[in-house]
């Protein structure tokens, strides 16, 4: 009898591993490694220096010397496209890791808690999420000067409230559960509650969340940045890219199609993986 | 030998004969149930008794056409000339609900919450003939009125707005609207309390009798087929392994596993030294194929056994058994038999002075939604040292309100509770070190073992957590775990595994390591076997008995079963609607029950006599 139950969980971790994610999760998964390898080695790899200028070869169609053309002062469109992949990448990832943390934490600790600071902190949400947070990242960020570090910290205080009301739900709905009154009556720490046995349970929706939030904010950064409030002008960046070529949509379309392309496509992928992902671990754990 | 396999005649001609009944996966091919015979005679009563993954729900399941998708029926189950498990979905529409009725064990799931509770009985009375709206209400009124609903109003409340028994009548009324021949009750009345239970089969049998309408009930409860059913086949890891008339059964199993069940259900009339235990836990119909289900957990068995499928073979008159070596070992059977039939007196002598627990005047007011419900009610009990006090009543009555007070998941509304000499009033107001010493008196024991433990975190770092948290520069944990398990019957190799692998009974034992990690000197058990099955709930009753005479400590056990309080408690409260009715020493306190609720409970335990069911 033993021996049966000890083969049943290598019974289902084999049938796991026979069940391969599907081809469009693959392709997902190779488009972001290219974004990956793109912003970590892009400059490297660049046939051009992004930031050369040459006024007289402007506005040449894609060839063999410059694959996607160049822009209006004349710049390699494909070598602005590797180098702008990091920051398309870097700020979304820096602001998905803080909410995370941050709306985790408070999640939490309202959802466990209870009580005041339950009231405290959702009341706190509720104001935060009910102004719009395009209007006062603009406002902000206008009256401040702008600038692409700025808007990351922005963005990270804006998606703070989704996350932790995300993650306060999921705990509310952990926390009468035996085995958090088990650990409570043998007299753990209510930190240790939250972090080591309840924040395991709700880790599927956690990554989830916080792949959606990187999604969106890749999407935001660039908005701010072809609004003039992200990147500093002149520097390669995707969003900047859309704003800087829009004159260029019938001469050369291609330097404004590509970063938008991109920016589609990262996006899509990320969501699509993050959706992935929230099934494969939350066939697992606690969440039945 | 010589397989045996004619069929046994039975009392009259059959109105459902079901022969060589398969149920398996379509697509693995595993088996669900491999073999099941059943014959049914118009007015007879028929009980299939199994524990989970028995297969029992799935025969059920069968016979009214709802199996599940990917699970398949092969075999006959012959029902007015028909073949049941060839039916089309079309086909089934006529003789679903019409000729053969269901009763579902969950009455909260299978009534319709959006729903009038009339309105769901004139749905099942439709298509007769056409009635005018004050018709179907009368008619329905009427039906209810036969399965003892004698309120009006009840059709025209929500099933939510009733208590379980109330919906339980109404799922009858509903199943037997259209005047079914045969009537499946999974189950019916094992979600409900003792004494409701009693009723919703009292109704059962006699609205079966009064009809003539055959009976298979399904129940994993030895007790309950007993006293209801006239024959009982039992079901074990798929296959059918004993059938006989319910009185053969009970008084001489002829198969292991149903001896087994029956000496591992506490008596309820007295205290036996030890329950016998069946080791080990159920195994799936696919991993017992080719040979004896129940030979891994047979003290019995040979290679004999493991030497394919034993055929189900007449062993008398009217009975019929799987085992092979059953002429070999019926002197050995029945010499278990009388031992267990032996009683032991309860321990005599008088309480110890020394309180750990003493709960003085407690009182827990829930307010919602305007309402104030009063839980517990001016309750006072103590636990003394070294001693076993058992906590009895039906849900609702405060008795888990209780247990979360003593363990400071709730705070007492008033009253006082000292624990150890600590006085709690509310465990906010404690210091770090008091609150510490607290938990190191008093552990629990939860009632679900599949959600007690964390499912992410293996077994080894839930008792490390455990003896961490009370003594932190604690050395040779490892080591302490491996002890831990071994003093709950596990071997330390468990410590790598995480609940999901582990069956009820292995998690339950878990548990109950996890609370001793802390050495504490009051166990407070929440009805910690009623989520088992009952051949594991024999295990785990011997196991707390064992560890109380190792350790010394004391025990607040909690249920609502009477039989079990018996075994493992020796003074007893009674609780009912919050309040303490009765206490006493266990063996006084059930032999001569002096309050009326007590003796009302007591009566209530299904028996086999023929009165249970009539008084």
């Amino acid at each position: 009898m033993t021996e049966a139950a000890i083969t049943t969980p290598q019974r289902l971790t084999g049938r796991r591993v026979r069940r391969r994610p599907p081809v469009l999760i693959a392709l997902c998964f190779a488009f972001m490694a290219l974004v990956l390898l793109m912003a970590i080695a892009g400059p490297m790899l660049a046939p051009h220096d992004p930031a050369q200028q040459d006024v007289l070869g402007s506005l040449a169609p894609p060839g063999a010397e410059h694959w996607l053309g160049t822009d209006g002062l004349g710049r390699d469109v494909f070598s602005r496209m590797l180098a702008g992949a990091q920051s398309a990448i870097l700020g979304p990832l820096v602001i998905a890791l803080a909410s995370m943390v941050c709306g985790n934490l408070l999640g939490l600790l309202a959802g466990y808690r209870g009580g005041i600071i339950d009231s405290l902190v959702m009341r706190w949400v509720d104001l935060m999420v009910a102004i719009p947070s395009l209007l006062i990242i603009i406002v902000v960020a206008g009256a401040l000067g702008g600038g692409y570090w700025l808007a990351v910290g922005l963005l990270i205080v804006l998606t703070i409230p989704t996350d932790a009301r995300v993650m306060r739900a999921a705990t509310l709905e952990q926390t009468p559960r035996p085995y958090v009154e088990a650990a409570k009556t043998l007299g753990v720490t209510d930190g240790r509650i939250m972090v080591r046995h309840i924040w395991p349970n709700i880790a599927a929706a956690a990554v989830a969340n916080s792949v959606i939030i990187f999604a969106g904010s890749l999407v935001s950064l660039a908005g701010l940045s072809f609004l003039g409030l992200g990147a500093e002008p002149g520097t390669p960046d995707w969003g900047q890219m859309l704003s800087e070529n829009q004159p260029l949509l019938f001469t050369n379309p291609v330097a404004i199609i590509a970063p938008g392309i991109a920016i589609a496509l990262t996006a899509t992928s990320v969501n699509l993986v993050g959706d992935w992902i929230y099934e494969k671990m939350s066939s697992r754990g606690a969440g039945r | 030998m010589s397989p045996h396999t004619e069929r046994v005649p039975a009392s009259g001609p059959p109105v459902l004969d079901i022969e060589d009944m398969r149920i398996e996966r379509a697509g693995t091919g595993d088996p669900i149930v491999t073999a099941l015979d059943l014959r049914l005679a118009a007015g007879e009563s028929v009980g299939i008794v199994g524990e989970s993954g028995s297969g029992k729900s799935m025969s059920a399941k069968a016979l009214i056409g709802l199996l599940p998708e990917g699970v398949v029926a092969k075999g006959s189950a012959r029902f007015d000339g028909e073949n049941l498990l060839d039916l089309s979905e079309r086909q089934w529409r006529t003789i679903r609900g019409r000729q053969i009725g269901m009763i579902m064990q969950d009455p909260f799931t299978m009534l319709n919450p959006v729903m009038r509770c009339g309105r769901i009985l004139e749905e099942s009375l439709l298509a007769q003939r056409r009635l005018s709206r004050a018709e179907r209400r009368a008619e329905a009124i009427r039906r209810l009125a036969e399965v003892g609903i004698t309120d009006e109003t009840v059709v025209d409340r929500y099933p939510f707005q009733l208590s379980g028994g109330m919906r339980q009548r109404v799922a009858i009324a509903a199943a037997l609207a259209r005047d079914p021949q045969v009537l499946i009750a999974d189950e019916p009345s094992t979600a409900l309390d003792v004494v409701t239970q009693r009723e919703v089969l009292a109704l059962i049998k006699r609205i079966q009798e009064a009809r003539g309408m055959a009976l298979i009930l399904i129940t994993h409860d030895l007790r309950v087929a007993f006293a209801t059913c006239d024959r009982i086949q039992v079901l074990y890891a798929g296959s059918l392994v004993e059938a006989g008339r319910a009185d053969d059964v009970r008084e001489r199993p002829l198969h292991p596993y149903s001896q087994g069940l029956l000496l591992s259900e506490p008596p309820a009339d007295r205290r036996v030294r030890q329950l016998v235990a069946i080791p080990g836990s159920v195994p799936s119909a696919a991993e017992v194929r080719d040979r004896c289900s129940f030979e891994s957990r047979c003290r019995w068995a040979r290679q004999v056994c493991r030497d394919g499928e034993p055929p189900l073979a007449v062993v008398g008159d009217d009975r019929r058994s799987r085992c092979v070596r059953l002429p070999e070992i019926e002197a050995e059977m029945a010499a278990l038999l009388s031992k267990a039939e032996e009683r032991e007196d309860g321990p005599a002598g008088s309480r110890s002075d020394d309180a750990l627990i003493d709960v003085v005047n407690i009182q827990k007011v829930f307010r919602s939604g305007g309402r104030t419900v009063r839980a517990v009610d001016d309750v006072s009990i103590s636990v003394r040292a070294g001693e076993s006090v058992g906590i009895v009543g039906e849900s609702g009555s405060g008795k888990t309100t209780l247990a979360r007070m003593l363990v400071g998941l709730e705070s007492p509304t008033g009253g006082e509770i000292v624990i150890d000499g600590i006085p709690v009033r509310r465990w906010r107001d404690l210091t770090t070190n008091e609150r510490r010493r607290l938990r190191r008196t008093v552990q629990t024991v939860f009632q679900d073992p599949y959600s007690s433990l964390n499912p992410m975190r293996s077994v080894g770092w839930a008792l490390k957590e455990a003896i961490v948290t009370h003594d932190r520069g604690a050395t040779g944990v490892e080591r302490r775990v491996g002890e831990l398990l071994e003093s709950v019957g596990l071997s330390p190799g468990y410590a790598r595994r995480r609940p999901a692998s582990l069956s009820g009974g292995e998690r339950q034992r878990v548990a109950i390591a996890r609370a001793l990690a802390v050495e504490p000197r009051v166990l407070i058990c929440d009805e910690p076997v009623s989520a088992l099955d009952m051949s594991v709930q024999a295990q785990i009753l011997n196991l707390l008995r064992q560890i109380r005479a190792e350790r010394g400590i004391s025990c607040l056990f909690i249920t609502h079963d009477l039989s079990i309080v018996r075994q493992a408690s020796e003074y007893l409260y009674v609780m009912h609607l919050g309040k303490v009715v009765e206490s006493g020493p266990t063996e006084s306190v059930l032999d001569h029950p002096r309050d009326d609720y007590t003796a009302q409970l007591l009566s209530s335990v299904p028996r086999p006599e023929e009165q249970w069911l009539t008084t």
